[in-house]
């Protein structure tokens, strides 16, 4: 191996794939659909306060109007005095959006009904609101009608809010706060990333080595520099580009991010900013995760103090380096099969068949993996993040629960050791495939090639 | 003293035997022809001078050492099917081959720009390969097989996909580079091309050497002491024991006459003997076999 040749061909593999319009395009929009999760919610909590709803309540039954106290987003104004048909023609031309009229109390069934009136249809949020504040009126009316004393202080102290607090026992017997959502999260985030990658860079370092051989450029190459070269050098060429990618994702998401927040200066609607930069990570990495959960996640104000000792608590070190390790590892060990069977076909549509049995175990990895966020201490979870062909997946959704060191060094040198014997394997199809035109490759001729000296 | 030696070389594929015991000697300096049908097994000899592909057994001898890595620094090599990346630009791509040649960075585009305005091409530079024709395409091609100097040449059918005006410049390239001291190997089918350029040649046929040496060595080998003459007057008559008629043709009182030459190969001697005759010698040649029925008789008697 002459590593001059291996340098120019990185080199070459890397710019011109960095070149590409498409690279450009991904990079720079990927990062703007982040921002826009990150700061759509926020912008857009500002742009529902602005347009605060005012409604008109015409409430006969004397009970409820005291319980609609003015929200953020609702004003209510009394209007009880009021004739209903009268405020149903006007309403509108008092600049009010809705109008809400609750029924005088029915003294069998001790409640009311409610109507509502507007122009335009009323958001869930509002209905919602008014209702759960007529049931409660009702349902107070109801008890004050049993007519016991004291009755508010009795309800109060029977009133319960408890809450699960979850510890982690460290192995030196300290107690941590934790957050099972958290790490769900993170371990979700981590597994998608590191499946999309693979997935997708394996298959481009396969496109381009059809690339080469279709367009018989092969044939040149390798009278320059040995096929160990050319196909070594393509691989870690693209993985250059897939973490150049990663990188700037981050890095202009980040800024998309900050430069909005500082524009707009809404910081306190964000929350704590160490908070939010953490979110801001995990969004830049996520690439595909429902959404809803994200915002949800970050709306939920409760245990927000749980989230962040647990964001603090867990070992980010340990996690990038594993990252890094698990997908430069995983990579390696894909992108060689891949290229393996790129050289065997003369175009794209051959490769479905020969894919098969690369396809599976990386789909497997995935499905273990999401399997893992719910039980990451199952006998299947822990098996696949010792089986080299799923362990960089479901490894990585394993880590963010507490990994110890032994199985993460073991599943490290079991995966090394696989790429060894597998890139091994797929330089010597590769050296023999690339040069073979004509017939289309079964198992069998790979099995043979991989025979041959 | 040659600057290739093949000897004993064997390959395999599985059960396919490719090459079978071949030794070739390629001489410094001259145009050395590689011929044989298809599959024949000179891809496979030229991949193997090329360290594409390790023989099963025998040695290749570069310079008389075994051949290394290193040396294919110094072998250009033009396979018959040519291919470039079709999208990137012609000059980024010309660098990268060049490069991967061991040229640096700064030598490989100033050779690039010598070779690109002797070819008239310096307008394409920053143009993708997949706006280019064949014809253009195959120019570059040539470039960048030629561009680091090297000391052996492989071209494998380099004339296919030239018109004539351009096959006539490769063909003057090939020359020149030939007389700057450039060893070449020409595999081709085109025999005229042989008997044009090549100082010597190996038959391949069924994976072992049929005949190898110099082309006017094998062709008067192969000839039947035959020569051709034009003549006027009187028809000829066979002289016994000198030569005998073998055809005459009398096209209005000038005849073209094939004489098959006996008791050796003595030209002069026939000469005297057809002077004594009633007849003008206008022309009396040698004649030789063209490559072309050679190549046909050896091939087609092995079968």
């Amino acid at each position: 191996m002459k590593i001059r040749n291996i340098k120019t061909i990185i080199s070459r593999e890397y710019m011109t794939r960095v070149r590409k319009k498409s690279f450009l395009l991904t990079t720079f929009l990927v990062p703007v659909l982040f921002a826009a999760m990150c700061i759509l919610p926020s912008v857009i909590m500002l742009m529902a306060k602005d347009s605060d709803k005012k409604v008109a309540v015409v409430d006969q039954s004397g009970i409820v109007m005291p319980y609609l106290a003015d929200t953020e987003s609702v004003d209510y104004t009394d209007y009880s005095t009021v004739p209903v048909d009268s405020m149903k023609a006007s309403f509108e031309s008092l600049g009010l959006d809705a109008l809400v009229v609750i029924s005088p109390i029915d003294s069998v069934a001790k409640t009311v009904s409610v109507s509502s009136y507007s122009a335009k249809p009323l958001t869930i949020e509002l209905e919602e609101g008014v209702c759960s504040k007529v049931n409660d009126a009702v349902e107070d009316y109801r008890l004050a009608q049993y007519d016991i004393s004291d009755l508010r202080q009795i309800m109060d102290s029977i009133k319960s809010d408890v809450s699960m607090s979850t510890y982690i026992l460290g192995e030196s017997g300290e107690e941590k706060i934790t957050s099972s959502e958290v790490y769900m999260m993170i371990s979700m985030v981590l597994s998608i990333i590191i499946y999309m990658f693979i997935a997708m860079f394996s298959g481009m370092v396969m496109q381009s080595v059809i690339e080469e051989k279709a367009s018989r450029v092969v044939e040149v190459l390798v009278s320059s520099v040995k096929a160990t070269e050319l196909m070594f050098g393509k691989i870690i060429g693209v993985a250059c580009v897939a973490l150049t990618q990663f990188f700037l994702w981050i890095v202009l998401t980040l800024v998309l991010v900050g430069g909005f927040s500082a524009f707009v200066g809404f910081d306190s609607l964000m929350g704590d900013p160490a908070q939010t930069e953490q979110m801001m990570e995990m969004t830049a990495q996520m690439g595909g995760v429902d959404m809803a959960e994200m915002t949800a996640s970050m709306q939920e104000q409760e245990g927000m103090g749980a989230v962040l000792n647990t964001l603090r608590d867990i070992n980010w070190a340990q996690m990038i380096i594993a990252f890094v390790v698990y997908f430069a590892l995983g990579y390696l060990l894909y992108a060689s099969f891949f290229a393996a069977i790129g050289s065997a076909v003369e175009n794209e549509a051959d490769t479905n068949q020969l894919q098969m049995p690369v396809t599976v175990p990386l789909l497997l990895a995935f499905l273990i993996a999401i399997y893992a966020f719910n039980a990451p201490d199952s006998p299947v979870v822990w098996w696949g993040s010792m089986i080299p062909f799923t362990s960089p997946i479901v490894m990585l959704a394993r880590i963010p629960f507490g990994v110890p060191m032994w199985e993460l060094v073991l599943s490290i040198v079991l995966l090394v050791l696989t790429f060894i014997g597998c890139g091994w394997a797929s330089a010597k199809i590769y050296k023999i495939g690339i040069l073979m035109f004509g017939k289309k490759t079964t198992f069998k001729d790979l099995w043979k090639w991989l025979r041959q000296n | 003293m040659g600057l290739i030696q093949c000897n004993d070389v064997c390959k395999s594929f599985g059960e396919k035997v490719a090459l079978d015991h071949v030794s070739v000697d390629i001489p410094k300096g001259k145009i050395f022809g590689l011929l044989g049908p298809n599959g024949a097994g000179k891809t496979t000899l030229i991949r193997i001078i090329n360290r594409i592909t390790i023989p099963n057994s025998g040695s290749v001898l570069f310079n008389d050492r075994p051949i290394t890595q290193d040396d294919v620094e110094k072998i250009g090599y033009l396979p018959e099917e040519r291919g470039l990346y079709r999208k990137m630009k012609v000059g980024d791509q010309a660098m990268y081959f060049a490069q991967l040649k061991g040229m640096s960075a700064r030598d490989a585009a100033r050779e690039l720009k010598k070779w690109f305005v002797r070819f008239g091409i310096e307008s394409w530079w920053n143009k993708k390969v997949e706006e280019l024709s064949k014809g253009m395409a195959q120019k570059v091609q040539f470039i960048t097989t030629v561009v680091h100097n090297p000391s052996l040449l492989i071209l494998d059918e380099p004339f296919s996909g030239f018109d004539p005006v351009n096959a006539q410049l490769i063909r003057e390239e090939i020359l020149r580079l030939k007389d700057e001291g450039a060893t070449i190997i020409l595999s081709t089918h085109n025999m005229e091309s042989v008997e044009e350029l090549c100082d010597n040649i190996a038959l391949i046929n069924k994976s072992h050497v049929v005949i190898t040496g110099g082309v006017d060595e094998i062709r008067r080998k192969y000839g039947n002491n035959n020569v051709e003459l034009v003549y006027t007057g009187t028809a000829l008559k066979p002289a016994a024991g000198v030569f005998d008629i073998l055809s005459d043709n009398d096209d209005a009182g000038r005849h073209t006459a094939v004489l098959a030459l006996e008791s050796g190969y003595d030209t002069n001697k026939a000469l005297r003997e057809i002077l004594l005759q009633d007849v003008t010698v206008n022309s009396f040649k040698e004649l030789v076999p063209r490559m072309n029925d050679i190549f046909i008789k050896l091939v087609t008697e092995e079968e």
